[in-house]
């Protein structure tokens, strides 16, 4: 498919370093390394082949540095995992040994070959994908990263308990910090829950102190009422349109009513609602925003039963947790007789666990979008146990049925209240999935509502257990934000839940440089999880702009004025404004219009180079000559 | 040999380190800050260096570690200080000082090149703890292959002073003559990164104490697994054979109050099932089974891992094991009492047989740092929802299994909480004293 | 270190004289059950019980010496023979 065989590298200097990862046994279980190593050590301009069990480690990146220190190579090919992993890794020492880090090509033969084939054909495989490596490598220019100015400001959107610590922490360390907020309060959900488990701390507590600091901090503009509209820029620069207006929806009127009632002033805690914030807007605005990074806290929302699911809908005597946390928090510590809801008189209750969590194909059925919620919510077992053992203290004469999968009081100090419900006698019942418990309206009964189970706990017996009350333990599904994700092209995992770049090395940012995660937008997790990732991100967040200039990868388009006659194509094709501008040029005494790239602005998709008739663009580090030389590689090998 | 106590400055002191330590202090030198990591193995990577692969997305446990490592290693603003021992860490005039001492390698750091000449030739073996024992090194030795720093020490318990290590070593880089070093480290803050320790394989009488061939703990399973093992593949400790039949007991150590952890140590469910996926990939023919009271996998991925076990015909049992003997055959006796089905007592034979022992601290601070510990024995944290890296000492944080069991990617987002209050302190020290 | 100083090391040696001792037994110990299991799988490639049986050495001995020489280089894994492996000195041993 190519015309350019004959074409040389400039000059033949190029000395290129192949070096193999065996990747502990991930990699050199399926691909013959040693062969592999044979098989590319005559390839044209390759100098040096070395192979390591983790060339990542030290001493592997230590070969590459003696290599070129001793002035053995100038170009590195690594043959290892992904380059989303350890890329970087690799350029940090390409740079330390003095070498440019851009004079270097990366060979996936993990993933993209031991991971999915076997025997010869991997090893073959993985020639091609390294003979093409050094093809390419041996064509690299030096590169420089584009270095840009970053505003010293981050935007936060959400403020419930994640947004807060996180805008609290960056304010902190200096930054100018935005808080976004659709609704009239601060606190988010944990606004309304009572005790929190397991330290006992009062929820209106925490929510009080945390958006205390976050009010009187000079460096924090809050705007409630508000979402953002529009979304551009990068990383250092980004830009925000919010919109601004007086809350409409029936809740919050509802909410802001109740305060008006309690009495409840501006930037007061108001039980089942946050608090609330000190400017709400009387009308409607717009709002530009320029920001140097995105910390995302948007929060979960309960998961909403099906109507029939447990005899939810079917009757009142059928709730979710979250409704019964918030009731049970008005009274905490009313003692003896029988706990009422809904002016009922609740003799016994019974709690289901994993409502709508933990579902399994097969056995679940899916949501109204089709999906099935397979993980587990986390906070829930211990939320319940908390419930159910705040019941049994504070209305001994009330009695407590407990249905579970499984318990899971894995924190610190959870155990104890799994402890502490079966000395208070709470009843547990074990269910499988697939014989999960029945609830039924029990017509002209002693009590309203009968609970069955074939409990596992004894032996599979068939059992029937008569309550006033039916508690359903709902999980945690992401807050609907599907215009932001749209906008902001937020990556989202299977799960629904926003999508980290790797859970243990990049664990609180996103493929897009610049937005951050932070609580439950990301998994379940319970307050102090929630803020242990409030403040990671808000570190990463430092650290990308406590410099005042951030650097991107130099991975852009540039043009050949050679070659470029101004027809424009590339500017139309192009998917970012901005990226790509016409400008008038003077060459050779006449004046012509020629394309302009704005670095920072480029993403290096490569769509302009596709469109141009006459060749004038390329993709620095990815030009089209670098790509046919690794077909021709890949065809040869 | 030095009389005066040398005393080295930095903004933060990092104490351990494993993936918390080593997290906190990349996070805090990317800030600009300066940062001292004591870690008092003779390597750093704590126990996330020695594991195999890692749920819930099975990377090899050195294809994230050994990075991080190097990058600590060569970050400008970090340095290491192994094989030290803490004294004391206390506050006086607004400084934190601790008092270190660093234990002798009886090599010469600057001229250790790691070549292991001297390992190979030295003529006597001791027990490989890194290989969980089931393999031996030399009484001079690198911990392992991806350690940092790569160099050699000499175990003079086991050293017969032979002088072989001196003859054979090109550099001369061996000491026997080296004392151990004082010195104290000024930092302004510090974070707290001591993780933890498995609680001991023969604590419970009714399991053996320790003394049934082929009971092993989840941490010997680890490296029966792992890229170096001591094997290089899956075979039992008692005499080679490839087992056909393996079984986990799980809260064993936890969740038991008669050994004094009442407490869930929240990763060996997962870890457990992840051995038995690896397992099930190493050996395809053979039975795995789970006992268990629940399984915990909470994390975010972690209930479609554990489903993914039980498609792959990993058997879950819900049960309790009363007791553990030695059966015939080196094999290993279990009786159960199953929690579900009809409730009898059974009794069960494995070829191999893996305790998920529980995790207890590896630190107590008692007469060293004023911070204390909590009921669990863990630090306390004063602060556990809005700040949960505070400790009751002012300008020290927590991190990772220091303050409770969990998880690497939970540590991971606690380290950096850490860093986050420990730069904020710096912050507010620095603007305190420009007012 | 340049050339151990004689009474240095002398002192030294004193000084350490329990756990040299060990050592020394632990070495002499070492050696035999290593020429022993070397002695076994020169020849041909054995599994652990059947060096064990020929030795009467215990065979987690056995396996815990095979496994440190093999990381040595010294013995190489080579077949399996029902539920064993069988090992066999290497060429450079
Ligand atoms: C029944 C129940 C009981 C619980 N009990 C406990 C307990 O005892 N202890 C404990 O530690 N944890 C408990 N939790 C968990 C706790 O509620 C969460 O950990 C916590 O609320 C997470 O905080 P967050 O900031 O991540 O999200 P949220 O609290 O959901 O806050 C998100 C915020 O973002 C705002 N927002 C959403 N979308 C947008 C948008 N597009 N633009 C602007 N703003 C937006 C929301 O209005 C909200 O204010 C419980 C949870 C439940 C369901
Ligand atoms: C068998 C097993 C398998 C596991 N598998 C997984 C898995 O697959 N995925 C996962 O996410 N998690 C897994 N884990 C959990 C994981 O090991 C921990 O989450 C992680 O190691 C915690 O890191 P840390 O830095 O807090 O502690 P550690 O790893 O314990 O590190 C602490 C460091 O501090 C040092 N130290 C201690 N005291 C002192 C002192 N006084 N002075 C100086 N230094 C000190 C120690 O030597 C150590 O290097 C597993 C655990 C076990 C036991
Ligand atoms: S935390 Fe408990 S109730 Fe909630 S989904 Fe997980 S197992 Fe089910
Ligand atoms: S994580 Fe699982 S095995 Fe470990 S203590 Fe908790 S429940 Fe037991």
């Amino acid at each position: 498919m190519s015309s350019n065989q004959d074409k040389k590298p400039t000059g033949g200097q190029e000395k290129v370093g192949i070096y193999i990862c065996h990747c502990g046994g991930n990699i050199s279980d399926h691909v013959d390394v040693k062969k592999l190593a044979e098989n590319v050590k005559d390839l044209e301009g390759v100098e040096v082949v070395h192979t390591n069990t983790f060339m990542c480690s030290d001493p592997g990146q230590e070969l590459i540095q003696k290599d070129i220190k001793d002035g053995k190579i100038n170009r590195v090919v690594v043959a290892s995992c992904a380059p989303a992993l350890h890329e970087l890794t690799f350029r940090g020492a390409i740079k330390r040994a003095g070498m440019n880090p851009y004079l270097y090509e990366h060979a996936n033969i993990r993933e993209q070959v031991s991971w999915v084939h076997h025997g010869d054909q991997a090893t073959e495989k993985a020639t091609g994908l390294v003979a093409a490596a050094v093809a390419k490598a041996r064509r690299l220019k030096p590169l420089e990263p584009i270095r840009v100015e970053a505003r010293r400001h981050a935007t936060v959107v959400g403020a419930g308990v994640a947004g807060l610590r996180a805008a609290y922490d960056l304010a902190r360390r200096g930054l100018e910090v935005a808080l976004v907020e659709k609704s009239p309060f601060l606190g988010g959900r944990t606004a309304r829950l009572g005790r929190l488990v397991p330290s006992g701390e009062q929820a209106g507590e925490v929510i009080s102190r945390i958006a205390g600091l976050v009010m009187t901090s000079d460096k924090i503009s809050i705007y409630p009422c508000t979402e953002v509209t529009a979304f551009e820029g990068f990383v250092g620069n980004f830009k925000l349109t919010l919109r601004r207006k007086p809350p409409e929806e029936a809740e919050c009127r509802a909410q802001l009513k109740k305060a008006r009632e309690a009495g409840v002033g501006k930037g007061e805690f108001l039980p089942g609602a946050g608090v609330l914030t000190p400017n709400l807007p009387d009308r409607e605005e717009e709002i530009s925003l320029e920001t140097g990074a995105v910390v995302m806290a948007t929060g979960f929302k309960p998961y909403t039963p099906r109507e029939g699911e447990y005899g939810y809908l079917q009757t009142d005597r059928v709730i979710t947790l979250p409704e019964f946390v918030e009731l049970l928090a008005k009274y905490p510590d009313r003692r003896g007789g029988f706990l009422q809801v809904k002016g009922k008189q609740i003799r016994s209750v019974a709690f289901i666990h994993c409502v709508g969590s933990r579902q399994i194909p097969g056995i679940h059925e899916p949501g109204q979008d089709g999906n099935l919620n397979e993980y587990c919510s986390r906070t829930c077992c211990a939320a319940t146990l908390q419930a159910a053992v705040q019941v049994r203290k504070a209305f001994p004469r009330t009695r407590v049925f407990d249905f579970y999968r499984d318990i899971r009081t894995y924190g610190r100090g959870q155990e104890e209240f799994y402890e502490e419900a079966s000395r208070q006698r709470v009843t547990f019942f074990r269910f499988e999935p697939e014989e999960p418990p029945v609830v039924q309206v029990s017509a002209g009964g002693k009590y309203p509502l009968q609970v069955s189970v074939k409990d596992t706990l004894t032996f599979g017996e068939q059992l029937d257990v008569p309550v006033d009350l039916v508690v359903l333990a709902t999980g945690m599904m992401p807050t609907p934000i599907k215009e932001m994700v749209e906008l902001m092209k937020l990556p989202v995992g299977a799960d629904g839940f926003l999508q980290e770049v790797h859970p243990k090395l990049r664990p609180v940012e996103v493929a897009n440089t610049g937005i951050l995660l932070a609580g439950t937008c990301q998994a379940p997790m319970d307050v102090g999880e929630a803020c242990n990732a409030a403040q990671a991100a808000s570190a990463k967040a430092t650290s990308l702009l406590a410099r005042g200039y951030v650097e991107l990868d130099p991975f852009v388009a540039k043009v050949d004025p050679e070659k470029c006659s101004g027809t424009g194509l590339c500017k139309e094709a192009c998917p970012i404004e901005g990226a790509i501008s016409l400008k008038e040029r003077q060459l050779d005494g006449k004046t012509v219009v020629q394309a302009e790239i704005t670095p920072a602005l480029c993403t290096g998709c490569g769509i302009c180079v596709a469109v141009c008739p006459s060749r004038a663009l390329d993709i620095n580090g990815w030009t089209l000559e670098q790509y046919e030389a690794m077909v021709d590689a890949i065809v040869a090998a | 040999m030095m009389k005066e106590t040398h005393s080295f400055q930095y903004d933060a002191l990092v104490i351990g380190g494993g993936i918390a330590g080593l997290q906190s202090a990349l996070d805090l030198a990317d800030q600009g800050f300066k940062v001292a990591v004591v870690e008092k193995d003779a390597t750093i990577g704590g126990t996330m260096i020695r594991l195999s692969k890692v749920f819930p997305t099975l990377d090899c446990a050195s294809c994230i570690t050994t990075p991080k490592m190097a990058a600590a290693s060569h970050n400008d603003n970090i340095d290491l200080f192994t094989y030290c021992q803490v004294n004391s860490l206390t506050r006086s005039d607004g400084t934190l000082k601790a008092s270190i001492t660093q234990k002798p390698r009886y090599v010469d750091p600057d001229k250790c090149i790691g070549c292991r000449q001297c390992e190979y030739q030295c003529p006597v073996y001791v027990k490989d703890e890194e290989q969980g024992g089931f393999s031996l090194r030399k009484a001079v030795y690198i911990p392992f292959s991806n350690a940092i720093p790569q160099l050699a020490l000499i175990d003079v318990q086991h050293c017969s002073l032979c002088g072989m290590c001196a003859k054979v070593c090109p550099t001369e880089a061996i000491d026997y003559f080296q004392q151990p070093e004082q010195f104290v480290i000024e930092a302004k803050t510090a974070i707290l990164a001591t993780g933890f320790k498995l609680t001991p394989i023969d604590q419970k009488k009714e399991y053996g104490a320790g003394q049934v061939a082929n009971v092993i703990s989840s941490l010997q399973m680890e490296r029966l697994l792992a890229p170096h093992g001591p094997y290089q593949r899956v075979i039992r400790p008692s005499d080679g054979k490839e087992p056909d039949s393996i079984a986990y007991v799980q809260c064993a150590g936890s969740r038991d109050l008669s050994l004094g952890v009442p407490y869930c140590s929240r990763v060996c469910c997962m870890y457990a099932i992840k051995q038995a996926m690896l397992l099930s990939g190493a050996l395809p023919l053979a039975d795995i089974t789970i006992y268990y009271m629940d399984i915990r996998a909470f994390g975010k991925g972690y209930e479609q891992f554990f489903q993914n076990a039980k498609a792959m015909g990993i058997e879950f049992v819900k049960a309790k094991v009363g007791k553990i003997e030695q059966g015939e055959n080196q094999n290993v006796l279990l009786r159960i009492e199953e929690q579900e089905g009809d409730g009898r007592v059974v009794r069960r034979e494995h070829d191999l047989v893996v305790l998920s022992l529980g995790m207890v601290p590896d630190w107590n601070p008692a007469g060293i740092c004023p911070v204390t510990t909590d009921t669990d024995a863990f630090i306390k944290c004063v602060q556990p929802k809005l700040a949960p890296t505070l400790t009751e000492m002012e300008g020290v944080f927590v991190a990772g299994v220091a303050a409770g069991p969990k998880d690497i990617v939970d540590t991971i987002a606690e380290a950096g909480a850490a860093a986050m209050e420990a730069s904020n302190y710096l912050n507010t020290l620095s603007s305190g004293q420009a007012a | 270190m340049g050339k151990p100083d004689k009474e240095a090391m002398k002192a030294l040696r004193q000084q350490r004289k329990a756990y040299i001792d060990r050592a020394k037994q632990e070495i002499k110990k070492q050696r035999k059950l290593i020429k022993a299991i070397k002695g076994q799988i020169r020849e041909e490639a054995k599994t652990v019980p059947r060096i064990a049986a020929a030795t009467k050495l215990p065979s987690d001995q056995v396996l815990l010496f095979i496994a440190a020489m093999r990381k040595y280089g010294q013995v190489i894994e080579v077949d399996k023979d029902g539920d064993y492996f069988t090992y066999k000195l290497s060429a450079e041993a």
